[in-house]
């Protein structure tokens, strides 16, 4: 009898802490570089983090942590986050990898993402976007719209992954209109919204009709466009409601479903850490807010390049390609392979402007 | 306006008054903060127990405090050298990013090198390059007199800019994907940790020294004795013959060397590479730190400490209650202006009208 | 809009902010308060403006209010180093940390929202002319009041009474206090007085020349503010010159680049700075000039009676 009810007994706590398991909520953690504000990378990670929230309701709970400087302070709200009982961390910035990292090695129960970064490991993913490919699209927009045959480029810093879309665009301008030139100014900032509105101005005096803002999470130069009827297409979130004519179209990322499969995993108990390269093809990079501005024409033929895309049958880094110097750099018929794409520190020949010294 | 009252310096000091301004501060400080974090929607009781207690709630907390303590500790113990000689250097910043530069060129370009020697090597060549770079204000001053309030301040914008063009290319990790940011350095350029709890480093222990190092330097020898009294008393001094131009030097040299060490031990600490940000604004929190321990050794050590828990604290607050970042700076503010008011009492007996009536 | 008309423009709406600024502080540190907190102060100015015309629309009441708002800070600054005796340059690094974080906390939920920029001028024939006309002539109002303000503080310091006191007070505290004026009371108010521009500074910056606000907008001006000041040896017409100058090596990077030109941009932007060091180098070895405008108790406590 008493072998009966400690069997009983064993089952009902058995159950019960199960019961209790099951009821806790997973935490995950966002740590953002920048406020989340309604606009810019923050916002598109907050809102793949909506996502999160919408598709798995009770079983998870999420904190969000803006504003974090990158560098060994990072370290202390990871750490934090972590000693709170998050099982799920998101880094927003590549700023926070060595951090990230260590403390990955030191909590191999906690799943990290890491946003642009380049080490993975069982637990330690990373997530970029190409950014290029919908950079190819709008700059196929930017060539066909631009009156003045000149068009500008607002820059933040020469990292690879904006060199990628500089490049792109040139090339997708090249493309549609081969006599539009393309200049370029660096602003040597992530952050400094009146020196990039001075810079925007300045692609302006040199008779740019179209601008494109690489990675100014401000509505900075949309404004700028938007006072001065100059086209202007951004990135990260849909800057519309900021530069209602301006906007030509957005280049925006969307993390929702990766999130969603990582903590599903996560979740299940089967995280692993990959090097994630979202682009057209599975909808991370959507170009939207398209200008009314843009021919039916003009878009059908954008439209086709983003099936081609889509299907593989295109490739914005296809040869043959020749940098400045006139040193070719993909051969006719080859594509330029992923590492150099996201190393690269060159830029295509035929654009009025160079890599900042 | 004139003031309802008049003060004089104080000629006698009963010596617990001393005690008075940091103390001050600091209830200033925890009172500041509980209300600034009330105001943000955060209970009294949560904003006291994350911004003060929290930072010594676990071992890798109060190693996290040591760790931030280490490079203010550092830095504060060779400004207030030169600010008791009067001689403003408010450059500790661009000397910390100077010296971390020089500290990072042995293991950037000697990346897979075993030597035990290199950390040596490296804070050698930090601390000159820290004494290099404020040398320039010194040169200035005594030179062509120029203000080195106003140099120190300009080299700090120049040594930022230095350090992004390096990061941005000449010391760039070519296997870096092009991040501006050096190669991780090798283990022999790392300071070793104190304890595995923590990241806190040997670099506190060479802080500590070398605030005993400053305190004999200031209590016991003479070119500190000649320092002081060229600060308090100019006159007096140049006519004792202390030269003036010698003390400009020591002072700026001896701010520039403890900036510079302290550049290169966060390379080889907490951060491992040379990248874009390489201080959160230690050299201007140092400033404070340093006046905060009324430009005494033993004062600075605690004042090192506490200022290093706000920051702890902050940041914990930030991560646990999303108390913006805003608030550690002005928690900062606030202690130094109750500091100050406070020290006026201290110093200074204020005598009001009415007491003077009173008398007669 | 070519690039001789940007260049002239956008050399205007980025000196202005900095000319008022400077001017403010010329006041300052001639009645003798070294004020480092500038940076803190457009900090404020810029968050408050920013914050009246969003609820509000109105441009005049913004650049008021974010003087308003800095004179407050200002008067902090001003107890601190009047009345506690703090040494000025600490004193000056606190407030400033002060007023950059209150602004920063202000401006959380504000953080990239955009306002509609100030009106700007149409002058009817200037306006339309060909390159100089947008260029000079089609801006906001303050960016033509700014050198007016100096033409009268210029004025007023080297002519009026008011001026005459100011300097006094800055060239010996102890004279001027003998004859039987307020020093204590003059530098307040002189405080209060650059306090107030340096608000109007950071509230152009937010809401005239970049409509958007975002914590650490002010990105360092303050800094360039006091080296102009100095750069300038406390003489307002060479403050003028100075802003313009500052101003337009700003815009030139940006327009070199778009040149097709390529520039080494961080010594672009290390430029004022060097210019600064070498200018104060050479003046100060002037002793004599260096005597004849800087205030002598610059910097220096006065105890006084009060």
């Amino acid at each position: 009898m008493l072998n009966i009810l400690k069997k009983l007994a064993m089952a009902a706590c058995v159950s019960l802490v199960a019961a209790t398991a099951q009821a806790e909520p997973t935490k995950l953690g966002f740590i953002y570089p920048s406020p989340t504000g309604d606009v810019g990378w923050a916002k598109q990670l907050d809102l793949a983090r909506e996502a999160v929230v919408k598709e798995f309701g009770d079983k998870v709970s999420t904190r969000v942590v803006e504003n974090v400087a990158e560098g060994p302070d990072a370290g202390r709200v990871i750490n934090q986050m972590i000693s709170d009982g998050a099982k799920f961390v998101v880094l927003g910035s590549f700023g926070y990898f060595n951090d990230g990292l260590r403390l990955a090695r030191q909590f191999p129960d906690v799943a990290f993402l890491h946003a642009s970064g380049f080490k993975q490991s069982k637990n330690f993913g990373t997530f970029t976007a190409r950014n290029y490919e919908g950079f190819y699209l709008a700059g196929m927009a930017g060539g066909m719209v631009t009156k003045s045959n000149t068009l500008g480029i607002v820059a933040a810093f020469a990292v690879p992954e904006v060199v990628a879309e500089v490049n792109a665009i040139a090339l997708a301008v090249k493309k549609v209109n081969p006599d539009a030139k393309i200049k370029i100014v660096w602003v040597n900032t992530w952050f400094d919204p009146a020196k990039e509105q001075d810079a925007a101005r300045a692609a302006i005096s040199r008779r740019a009709g179209v601008l494109f803002s690489l990675h100014q999470d401000t509505p900075s130069v949309v404004n700028v466009g938007q006072a001065q009827k100059v086209f202007v297409v951004n990135t990260n979130s849909d800057m519309t409601s900021h530069g209602p004519d301006a906007v030509l179209a957005s280049v925006t990322t969307d993390w929702a479903k990766y999130f969603v499969k990582e903590v599903g995993d996560k979740l299940a108990d089967n995280f692993n850490g990959t090097d994630f390269r979202g682009g057209i093809a599975d909808g991370t990079v959507k170009v939207v807010a398209w200008n009314k501005a843009i021919s039916a024409d003009q878009m059908a033929q954008i439209k086709q390049a983003e099936a081609d895309l889509t299907s593989g049958k295109m490739h914005v880094f296809a040869g043959p390609l020749r940098d400045q110097s006139g040193t070719e750099r993909v051969a006719e018929g080859a594509n330029l392979p992923d590492p150099d794409i996201f190393a690269m520190n060159w830029l295509v020949e035929g654009l009025d402007g160079s890599l900042p010294k | 306006m004139r003031a309802p009252w008049m003060i004089e310096p104080r000629t006698s000091l009963p010596p617990f008054m001393s005690l008075v301004p940091p103390l001050a501060a600091v209830v200033a400080t925890v009172i500041g903060g509980i209300a600034l974090l009330t105001f943000l929607g955060i209970s009294p009781g949560t904003a006291l127990f994350q911004l003060f207690l929290t930072p010594f709630s676990s071992l890798f907390n109060l190693s996290e405090v040591l760790l931030k303590a280490t490079p203010l500790l550092l830095i504060a113990q060779g400004l207030a050298i030169g600010f008791r000689a009067k001689v403003w250097n408010i450059g500790a910043e661009g000397q910390l990013i100077v010296g971390a530069i020089g500290g990072s060129l042995l293991p950037i370009f000697y990346n897979d090198s075993q030597n035990p020697f290199m950390l040596a090597g490296m804070a050698l060549i930090g601390v000159l390059c820290g004494m290099a770079w404020a040398g320039i204000a010194a040169a200035l001053r005594t030179r062509f007199n120029a203000n080195e309030i106003l140099v120190t301040l300009m080299l700090n914008s120049l040594a930022l800019q230095l350090l992004y063009y390096l990061v941005g290319g000449p010391l760039r990790d070519p296997f870096g994907f092009n991040f501006p940011q050096s190669a991780m350095f090798p283990d022999v350029a790392m300071l070793p940790v104190l304890s595995s709890a923590g990241r806190v480093n040997v670099g506190l222990l060479a802080a500590v020294a070398l605030s005993v190092v400053a305190w004999l330097f200031v209590e016991r020898s003479l070119i500190g004795y000649k320092l002081q009294v060229g600060g308090a008393a100019p006159d007096a001094a140049r006519y004792a013959g202390f030269k003036e131009s010698r003390a400009i030097w020591i002072s700026l040299l001896v701010g520039g060397a403890a900036a510079g060490l302290a550049g290169v031990f966060e390379v080889a600490g907490p951060l491992g590479q040379l990248q874009r940000v390489v201080s959160p604004g230690y050299g201007f929190a140092a400033i404070i730190v340093a006046f905060l321990g009324g430009l005494n050794a033993i004062g600075i050590l605690f004042a090192a400490f506490f200022m290093a828990v706000i920051y702890v604290g902050g940041d914990i607050a930030q991560a646990s209650a999303g108390v913006p970042y805003a608030v550690i700076s002005i928690l900062q503010g606030i202690m130094l202006v109750s500091y100050i008011a406070a020290r006026m009492f201290v110093d200074y007996r204020v005598i009001f009208p009415w007491s003077l009536a009173k008398a007669n | 809009m070519t690039w001789l008309t940007f260049l002239i423009s956008g050399t205007l709406l980025a000196a202005t902010p900095l000319l008022i600024a400077a001017l403010g502080e010329v006041v300052v540190e001639k009645s003798g308060v070294l004020n480092l907190s500038i940076e803190g102060m457009m900090s404020v100015g810029a968050v408050t403006a920013f914050i009246v015309v969003f609820e509000t629309g109105n441009h005049w009441l913004a650049l008021a209010a974010g003087g308003v708002a800095a004179i407050v800070l200002s008067v902090v600054f001003a107890c601190v180093v009047l009345f506690a005796l703090g040494n000025q340059v600490v004193s000056g690094l606190a407030v400033g940390l002060l007023g950059i974080g209150i602004a920063g906390l202000a401006g959380g939920s504000y953080e990239n929202m955009t306002v509609a920029p100030m009106a700007r001028l149409q002058i009817p024939f200037l306006s339309e002319l060909p390159v100089i006309g947008p260029g000079l002539f089609n801006h906001p109002l303050p960016v033509y009041l700014a050198p007016l303000l100096a033409v009268v503080l210029w004025w007023a310091l080297k002519y009026s009474k008011v001026g005459l006191v100011v300097r006094a007070v800055g060239e010996s505290p102890e004279s001027a206090n003998a004859v039987g004026y307020n020093v204590v009371g003059i530098r307040f108010l002189a405080i209060m007085f650059g306090g107030f521009l340096a608000g109007v500074s950071g509230a152009f910056l937010c809401v005239a020349s970049s409509t958007l606000w975002a914590d650490g907008m002010v990105a360092g001006r303050g800094w360039i503010v006091i080296a102009l000041v100095v750069f300038a040896m406390w003489r307002v017409e060479r403050v003028v010159i100075g802003a313009y100058l500052f101003g337009a090596a700003s815009i030139a990077e940006l327009l070199v680049q778009s040149a097709g030109i390529s520039v080494p941009s961080q010594l672009m932007t290390s430029i004022p700075y060097i210019v600064t060091i070498v200018a104060v180098s050479i003046l100060s070895m002037d002793g004599k000039r260096v005597r004849l405008n800087a205030p002598v108790s610059l910097g220096r406590v006065y105890l006084g009676t009060h």
